[in-house]
């Protein structure tokens, strides 16, 4: 299989996450290794926000969720530019711009703090419906992760979206297959999560989410259908890339040591866009 | 009050398109004005508390002005991590309003019952606590908390409670003065005002007169005039429909402690206890004295101290 730059970019925010993790001394390395080819391929020119415009109205609004796994996030985001990849060695620092949870206060481009988890669809529905009611044919999409769809509140929301036709919504949910201390399937009786949001009435699909053309291929070809709220139900592996932290609960909260971070590095074959210079 | 904050917010949202209105599913034919005048800027978001946050606070994150309405209980209690979370943390401009606080829906059940609603919004930061008394103050108090543009948190109460006169109008943040008096001073919030008149009529008859004010803003709490008042005053009565944590008598008491409070303070209102048995809501203020009769006995004794 060939790899394209989208996959090599894709192990540079690995390695940078890994490093991140590490060096914040902060673990959720499995939530945020599983969404790395999603946040790429969402930033590589789909999600339209302009960089020092990141508030313009007519800007797509994006809510990351799943709030725990930002290092991610964060990597992704210094990477296209939104800002300078030197703050990256500031994660989970005191008074930083890049908490261990996303906060709207400490980095102002976000659209929604996150941490507590189950909120970001619901916000994203109200303001989809917002926008709509204005006439801005902007697109809100959430990323949550697999574990959020244990919250009650979630499925408010996705009655909500249906019934309100918000076609002008996409939800990718993380579907890594661990959640803190079990694994989502046996917290969730082994249901599909795309039967459940097509019986709420959403246009849904399930894609290979560690495959940057699958979602790219998924990305291109939304709202699947008019009139419904779309739903990508993205397969990763959790602590994706990295064959010792792979598919394990372990490593929901586990901080690298220094023979982890190296481990990985070497795996990985990537070096990490930014370290700190004095850990 | 209910039919006057129907009325108030129809009124404003005609002037001002950025107004919306959800509800959880409750306000039957209460709102149809409102829906009809202008559709797409009401939304019923179903029995979902959850959700109905959800949507007045990603509207207010998008520009929006938004009411989310629900009984009390509904609105405070079930969705307070989405109210902490949604709407108190990043500050935005959504008014959620409680209808029929503390027991008006006393024969209900417990479920029903908001006598915990005021601690709950006091306790979060950003949110300003109101509880009008009658349907001018909420007619006078609704636009003031359009023009916070932040979180804040209004109680309505039933359809026809009397209107009072008082001294002065309503300014959001400051102590209403209902009646002037001397020595003693009744304060209440939210519609227990009409409680403490009823009392106030009884004593000025026996030519007893203290002063009455509606403390219709809990948080923040004027303490100006409360320290003012304290001077004049031997004695403070709070009346609340609230338990005793977290209430208005845990801000005065509070704020009394640090300032040094140089008159008695006394507290009337419910004991920390659910309110079981269904008893209506004026047998419920009577057995556990704070109806007007008892509001008034524990003015009589402190007059004549």
């Amino acid at each position: 299989m060939y790899a394209t730059a989208l996959d090599e970019r894709a192990r540079t925010i690995r390695a940078t996450t890994i490093q991140m993790a590490h060096d914040g001394r902060e673990g959720h390395l499995n939530g945020a290794l599983s969404c790395v080819e999603l946040l790429l391929c969402l930033f590589d020119g789909w999600l339209r926000i302009p960089r020092e415009q990141e508030k313009a109205p007519e800007r797509d609004r994006f809510i990351f969720s799943k709030g725990h796994a930002c290092a991610s996030l964060y990597a992704v985001l210094a990477e296209r530019g939104y800002f300078p990849v030197s703050w990256l060695d500031r994660y989970a620092t005191d008074d930083s711009p890049l908490p261990s949870h996303p906060c709207i206060h400490a980095l102002p481009l976000l659209d929604c703090s996150a941490g507590s988890l189950g909120h970001g669809l619901g916000m994203a529905t109200g303001k989809a419906y917002g926008l709509r009611l204005d006439g801005n044919s902007s697109r809100t999409v959430a990323l949550i992760s697999d574990g959020e769809c244990n919250e009650g509140s979630t499925w408010e929301s996705a009655t909500f979206a249906a019934s309100h036709k918000l076609d002008n919504l996409l939800l990718i949910v993380d579907n890594n297959g661990v959640q803190s201390v079990g694994r989502s399937d046996d917290l969730m009786g082994g249901t599909s999560l795309e039967e459940k949001f097509t019986s709420f009435g959403w246009a849904a699909r399930t894609v290979e989410g560690n495959t940057t053309a699958a979602v790219k291929m998924a990305l291109s070809e939304v709202p699947f259908v008019k009139g419904k709220p779309s739903v990508i139900v993205a397969k990763t592996t959790a602590g994706a890339g990295v064959s010792f932290m792979q598919d394990q609960v372990l490593w929901h909260y586990r901080v690298p040591s220094d023979d982890d971070l190296q481990r990985a590095l070497q795996e990985l074959g990537a070096t990490p866009l930014h370290k700190r210079s004095n850990p | 009050m209910r039919k006057a904050f129907s009325e108030t917010l129809t009124r404003l949202a005609a002037a001002d398109p950025r107004i919306a209105f959800v509800t959880g599913d409750l306000g039957f034919q209460v709102f149809d004005e409102f829906e009809n005048s202008f559709p797409g800027r009401y939304i019923n978001a179903g029995v979902a508390e959850a959700q109905m946050i959800y949507t007045a606070a990603g509207m207010a994150s998008e520009g929006w002005k938004t009411v989310a309405y629900s009984i009390a209980s509904f609105a405070t209690a079930r969705p307070f991590e989405q109210i902490r979370y949604c709407v108190a943390y990043p500050n935005l401009p959504v008014i959620l309003v409680g209808a029929g606080r503390g027991y008006l829906y006393s024969t209900s059940g417990v479920s029903h019952h908001a006598a915990d609603d005021l601690a709950l919004m006091s306790a979060l930061p950003n949110m300003t606590v109101v509880a009008p008394g009658d349907p001018c103050e909420i007619e006078q108090l609704l636009p003031q908390l359009f023009a916070l543009n932040g979180p804040a948190y209004c109680t309505v109460g039933r359809f026809g409670e009397p209107s009072y006169l008082a001294e002065e109008p309503a300014v959001l943040g400051k102590a209403r003065l209902l009646r002037k008096g001397e020595k003693v001073a009744i304060i209440g919030t939210g519609e227990i005002a009409n409680e403490i008149l009823k009392a106030y009529d009884v004593l000025t008859a026996e030519g007893i007169t203290p002063f009455v004010y509606q403390m219709h803003t809990v948080k923040p709490l004027d303490t100006a005039t409360l320290g003012e008042l304290s001077q004049k005053v031997e004695t403070l009565i709070v009346v609340e429909e609230h338990v005793p944590y977290g209430g208005m008598w845990s801000a005065v008491a509070d704020w009394g402690v640090r300032e040094g409070l140089p008159c008695r303070l006394l507290r009337l209102g419910p004991p920390d206890s659910f309110a079981l048995g269904n008893l209506k809501q004026n047998e419920l203020r009577k057995r556990w004295k704070f109806d007007a009769t008892a509001i008034a006995d524990a003015c009589r004794t402190a007059w004549r101290r």
